[in-house]
């Protein structure tokens, strides 16, 4: 990734401004099948994890990855945040990415 | 509020130390405007310097110190310092940590840089540097972040801090008693702002003379608050600040502009000057 692009975090109500986009998505892991996850973040979505992907269900994690024609996710990278993720102050600041977009984000 | 204001006294704390690093290195810069800005990578990204060497603006406010929080991408050691990539989702700067040949051997004890791997979150306080168009942070202190949340927190205080620059201080809240004051833009009135706005606006008080006008406009609303502190930084001197400035400045619409006002005026903190619409602070 390069200087000047963002991966903006977004919820599930966001998805569809996003379709052909990179973003950030905070959420808590709902359910594990194979390579493919549902995650709660606001709402359900439906991500296609990549190989190097270690999500535990009921853990919060950071989805970054394309969000596809469907609304689901390719996932390039995740990371598990483990208990205790704050969800509502994860949601705040998708708010407020999108309320005061120049702080967070490049319009492309 | 209560686990806000120990945040913000933890980073307090961050910004003592930092600014002693600083200073010895920072040459011509004040010790007096020193302040720690929490940042989005973004806002760092989008100051353009127009001259070599000018000082970095954020809000139309200068910035010393800053502090950010992202993921690392990349990490390479050079010979007198280790470069990482820091990305936070509004984008991605390099990030340059200084090489201390004294301390070195340490690098697994936490505050070393060594122990810091691709993909964890960190928070970063440094200084904004532009080298050929090219920019990056000098690192004062990396250190790991242990609990997600405050990746989240940061960025929620980093718009606080933008809004307060470009908006004026929240009228509610704790900060009322001080911060509703009209002081804290002036000179160095948010000089230490750290985490803590409200720290900032109980420290300096260079306006002077005015706690009695103060402690009249914490009584007034919200709306009456906002215009004062407008009014107040404005360049009108006694010839006042016209209506139709404040409604474009605040984006407040004209009828809560004059119906604050009418408080600002019962309460004798302005008045009018050339016409009815237009006023000045009375004790300016």
């Amino acid at each position: 990734m390069d200087g000047n692009s963002s991966t903006p975090r977004i919820t599930c109500a966001y998805l569809n401004q996003y379709v052909g986009k990179l973003v950030t998505v905070v959420g808590k892991v709902v359910q594990l099948r194979g390579e493919e996850a549902t995650i709660d973040a606001d709402g359900t979505i439906h991500a296609y994890l990549n190989r190097e992907a270690h999500l535990s269900a009921n853990n919060g994690v950071q989805l970054i990855g394309k969000v596809n024609p469907d609304l689901s996710i390719k996932v390039l990278s995740s990371i598990d945040l483990g208990q205790g993720v704050d969800y509502s102050l994860a949601n705040a600041v998708v708010e407020v990415t999108h309320r005061y977009k120049p702080l967070f984000l490049y319009e492309n | 509020m209560a686990g806000y204001g120990g945040y913000g006294g933890g980073d307090a704390g961050g910004f003592m130390a930092g600014s002693q690093q600083g200073g010895s290195q920072g040459g011509g810069s004040k010790y007096a405007d020193e302040s720690l800005r929490p940042v989005t990578i973004k806002q760092l990204l989008d100051w353009e310097d127009t001259y070599p060497g000018m000082d970095p603006t954020i809000d139309g406010h200068p910035i010393t110190q800053v502090t950010i929080v992202g993921q690392v991408r990349s990490v390479k050691p050079q010979p007198t310092n280790i470069t990482y990539k820091i990305d936070d989702g509004t984008g991605a700067i390099d990030v340059k940590k200084w090489v201390d040949s004294e301390a070195q051997g340490e690098g697994e004890n936490g505050s070393g840089a060594g122990a810091i791997a691709p993909d964890a979150f960190v928070r970063v306080w440094g200084r904004l540097k532009s080298l050929g168009g090219k920019k990056h942070v000098s690192a004062n202190f990396i250190r790991q972040i242990e609990d997600f949340n405050e990746v989240n927190y940061h960025l929620l205080e980093a718009t606080y801090v933008h809004l307060f620059f470009s908006k004026g201080a929240a009228g509610a809240g704790g900060a009322k008693q001080d911060g509703g004051g009209d002081s804290m833009f002036v000179d160095q009135g948010y000089g230490a702002g750290g985490g803590g706005a409200d720290v900032a606006m109980g420290g300096a008080g260079p306006g002077g003379g005015n706690s009695a006008m103060r402690a009249r406009l914490a009584t007034c609303s919200r709306n009456a608050q906002t215009i004062c502190n407008f009014i107040n930084n404005s360049p009108g001197g006694t010839e006042g600040v016209n209506l139709h400035v404040i409604a474009q400045g605040t984006r407040m619409n004209v009828r809560d502009i004059v119906n604050a006002a009418d408080e600002l005026l019962g309460q004798g903190i302005i008045y009018t000057t050339q016409d009815d619409e237009t006023w000045a602070i009375l004790d300016y």
